[in-house]
């Protein structure tokens, strides 16, 4: 009998193991273990139970979070493969990368100057989110190939992309509140 | 099956006895009590057929009045009458402060974490009034139904911080009531619309309440209400409205000094008369007549609707963020819920509605929809309707950090992240030999611990020294479903732990609510034990119910000898539950909770591959 808190992510929301995740049926299959596991549906057993129901529905919760996550589910599928990130300070050594990082938050840096910074924070944004997606392809493309050493680069790019991301979205929520 | 046999005498439970569970709606200015009776739901009135008490409480020397008798001292009494204490909960004094010195009390300033309100009555803190408010809806619940109340549902902002909840959750504790579920009112609010039957869809609940303001965004489909994100100010509401028109009046009639206590309630109630008429009609009429102004003056809508505009334009904002945040564009959204009595003010519907791009739904009394809802949800929780579909999927809204070098909080749980949760982050030392680590726990979206609320403080300590970064201390934070936390810290090396509910800074201690329960009771320790002894009893009886329906629904998954083990260890705690001793009856619980731990993850299993089974045959279905 398979033990839902020690199994795998993609098994428990019984999808296939790979980085390509239908987020519907996800989203559907969520809801479905929800029905069963949620502490709402114990609200009348014992302690013991309740707890129970509570470690099952938090590793679903979290297993939701790691398979919705560009990031989080890249890392997690390294990690089925024994490749552990251990502190957050694994950092690429591409060069040309770095530079292209640098030269972005240089212009983040200065966009408060720009005339229109909402629309140079949606079009920075956007390149952010194509240069994603092309990483997420050499990730998938390095882990089907089992090159797991090209894979982690493509998890180290990444992090540097999503963490400007969330600092572009940032910043355009901070000017959209001033504006208002 | 021998073992189903077994019965107490006088003590079995029929399976489908209809359990009595009420829905509380604990508000700034009102609070409400409903129950769903005979399928049907409905808010319960007092006496006169009032339905809203006031949550104002009026403190004597010997005993305390709530409800409209105590509001209509709310001008006469100020010191002594409390109103809309729901803005003070979990608060520290210098919150309060922030709050405007507009506030009559006279707040004790002493090092107790929780400030206290001077009353003639004696000191009391926001936890303890919430408290006498809760039990006047309990005695009004008892003496409508005829029964005792097995749970309660308690509505909460979906704003509320930890330290708000931690604090809404005493107060009913102090007010003897058994917490089901601390419920977000727009949830609530959802709910009673019943709009998860027919409607899949994106749904926004605007709730401007009298001193809160919430704004969530919920995903509905087939019964589950999916919180996507949530917003709001836990300091904003319709009292602002009456403040602003206040401070008008207080222009208009060129008065400068501090008003003293009794004028500014003078001036709040002249206000929200005045707002409340503005609803209907276009011109209001106000007339001041205190010792220190006459005046007699006019307001018409359209001024009124200038003064509140940049507090809408707060609750904008607050929308916006939260359609961001929910990667939701305002056209995605099918039906906007009105929640709160400040939704009554026309200005606000009509914003509301050009904001979202659609008709606001007002058809429930604002009033009592979030009651409504809590009742609906405790009637299912409480048992009444197994075959219930509906499930509510909360979030937290406020990230949960701790604080690291520099004073930086470092977010451990994100604000908008489904509940319950838990989620552990590996932390390390930054001096050669150091063996203990202060974990200071703060909630809130800002990067300065300074700029967050502080929940709580523990240590680890007594782990071995090593070279700074070589310590592994993983601290874990467990979030709840009714979103409240517990942190727990390990140093990986040595195995060293240490754990903390948290109970926030500016919370009441475990043994202050202790007291203040033994405070209440005539014959403290005489009663202190026959409650221990009856809370064992009680929690005794759920266990071997809960037991028995387990079995009897999953008898195959027992091995033999299993069978054997939990049949004697519950023998024991049946033998135990009769008798006097609440320690032997918790070590008895203990003991089959122990034999049935297998039993009961192997059911969370079986329960997980049923849902998942129910998949496969219906994709099989529509693939074929």
């Amino acid at each position: 009998m398979t033990d839902a808190l020690s199994t795998n992510y993609f098994k428990l929301f019984e999808i296939p193991v790979s980085y390509d995740v239908d987020l519907d049926q996800v989203q559907h299959r969520y809801r479905d273990l929800q029905k069963a596991v949620h502490p709402d549906k114990y609200a009348n057993a014992s302690s013991q139970e309740r707890r129970i129901s509570m470690q099952h529905t938090s590793l679903i919760n979290q297993a939701l979070h790691t398979l919705k996550h560009p990031v989080e589910r890249a890392m997690y599928l390294l990690q089925l493969k024994d490749v552990v990130f251990t502190m957050d300070n694994e950092t690429t050594m591409d060069a040309a990368f770095l530079m292209e990082q640098m030269e972005m938050r240089e212009k983040l840096e200065a966009v408060r100057e720009q005339n229109d910074p909402l629309a140079e924070l949606d079009s920075m944004s956007a390149d952010v989110k194509s240069n994603m997606n092309n990483m997420a392809d050499e990730f998938k493309r390095a882990y089907a190939s089992d090159d797991l050493d090209d894979a982690r680069e493509a998890v180290r790019k990444l992090q540097f992309l999503n963490k400007a991301k969330n600092e572009i979205d940032e910043l355009a929520a901070s000017i959209e509140d001033e504006i208002i | 099956m021998a073992l189903l046999q077994i019965s107490e005498p006088g003590q079995s439970t029929a399976p489908h006895q209809h359990r009595l569970a009420v829905g509380i709606d604990l508000g700034t200015t009102n609070s409400l009590v409903a129950s769903v009776r005979s399928g049907d739901v409905q808010t319960l009135p007092d006496e006169d057929g009032s339905h809203l008490l006031s949550s104002v409480v009026r403190y004597h020397e010997d005993g305390v009045e709530v409800g409209a008798v105590a509001a209509q001292h709310a001008i006469t009494d100020p010191m002594n009458t409390i109103v809309s204490v729901k803005r003070f909960m979990g608060r520290g004094i210098s919150d309060l402060r922030l709050l405007g010195n507009k506030l009559p009390y006279h707040f004790i300033d002493e090092d107790k974490a929780v400030p206290r309100i001077h009353t003639r009555g004696g000191d009391v803190s926001a936890t303890e009034v919430s408290a006498e408010i809760l039990k006047a809806l309990k005695r009004r619940a008892v003496k409508t139904l005829g029964e005792e109340i097995q749970g309660a549902v308690i509505t909460v902002p979906a704003y509320f911080d930890e330290a708000q909840r931690q604090a809404t959750k005493d107060a009913a504790t102090l007010a003897g009531l058994n917490v089901l579920r601390l419920l977000n009112e727009p949830t609530a609010a959802a709910v009673a619309y019943g709009l998860d039957s027919g409607q899949e869809g994106v749904i926004a609940v605007y709730d401007l309440g009298g001193g809160t303001f919430d704004i969530s965004i919920l995903r509905l489909n087939q019964g589950v209400f999916e919180v996507l994100a949530t917003g709001g100010d836990s300091a904003l509401g319709g009292d602002d409205f009456d403040h602003v028109i206040a401070e008008w009046i207080l222009q208009q009639a060129d008065y400068e000094a501090d008003p003293e206590p009794q004028l500014v309630r003078l001036l709040m109630h002249a206000s929200r008369n005045a707002k409340e008429t503005l609803s209907e009609q276009t011109e209001a009429d106000i007339l001041i007549d205190a010792d220190e102004i006459q005046w007699h003056g006019s307001l018409s809508r359209d001024q009124m609707d200038a003064l509140i505009e940049p507090l809408i334009r707060k609750t904008l904002m607050s929308c916006r963020r939260a359609l961001r945040d929910a990667e939701i564009g305002n056209q995605d959204i099918i039906e906007i819920v009105m929640v709160g009595g400040s939704t009554r003010v026309p200005h606000v519907r009509n914003k509301v509605g050009e904001f979202f791009e659609c008709e606001p739904l007002v058809s429930i009394d604002p009033d009592r929809v979030v009651a409504i809802g809590a009742a609906l949800q405790a009637d299912v929780l409480v048992g009444n309707k197994t075959d219930e579909d509906m499930l509510l999927l909360d979030i937290i809204p406020l990230s949960l950090g701790i604080e690291t070098m520099g004073g930086l909080s470092e977010k451990i749980i994100h604000r908008n992240t489904p509940i319950p949760v838990s989620r552990a982050q590996d932390f390390t030392t930054y001096k050669d030999g150091q063996t203990a680590m202060a974990v200071h726990v703060v909630q809130g979206e800002r990067e300065l611990v300074s700029d967050c609320r502080s929940l709580a403080h523990f240590e680890l300590r007594g782990f071995p020294p090593q070279v700074a970064g070589a310590p592994r201390i993983r601290v874990t934070f467990q979030v709840d479903a009714d979103g409240l936390l517990s942190v727990h810290a390990r140093e990986e090396n040595s195995g060293t732990e240490a754990s903390v509910d948290v109970k926030p800074s500016y919370g009441l201690t475990d043994e202050e609510i202790e007291s203040m329960l033994r405070a209440s009771m005539d014959h403290a320790q005489e009663d202190m034990l026959a409650r221990t002894l009856r809370e064992e009893q009680v929690e005794a009886e759920r266990v071997v119910e809960a037991l028995d329906s387990a079995i009897k629904a999953d008898a195959a998954l027992l091995t033999d000898d299993e069978r054997r083990l939990i049949s004697e260890t519950r023998d024991r705690l049946i033998a135990a539950r009769v008798g006097d001793d609440p320690g032997l009856i918790k070590k008895a619980i203990t003991e089959l909770e122990a034999a049935c731990e297998d039993f009961v993850a192997r059911r969370m299993n079986t329960s997980i591959r049923k849902a998942m089974k129910g998949h496969s045959v219906d994709e099989y279905a529509t693939e074929d």
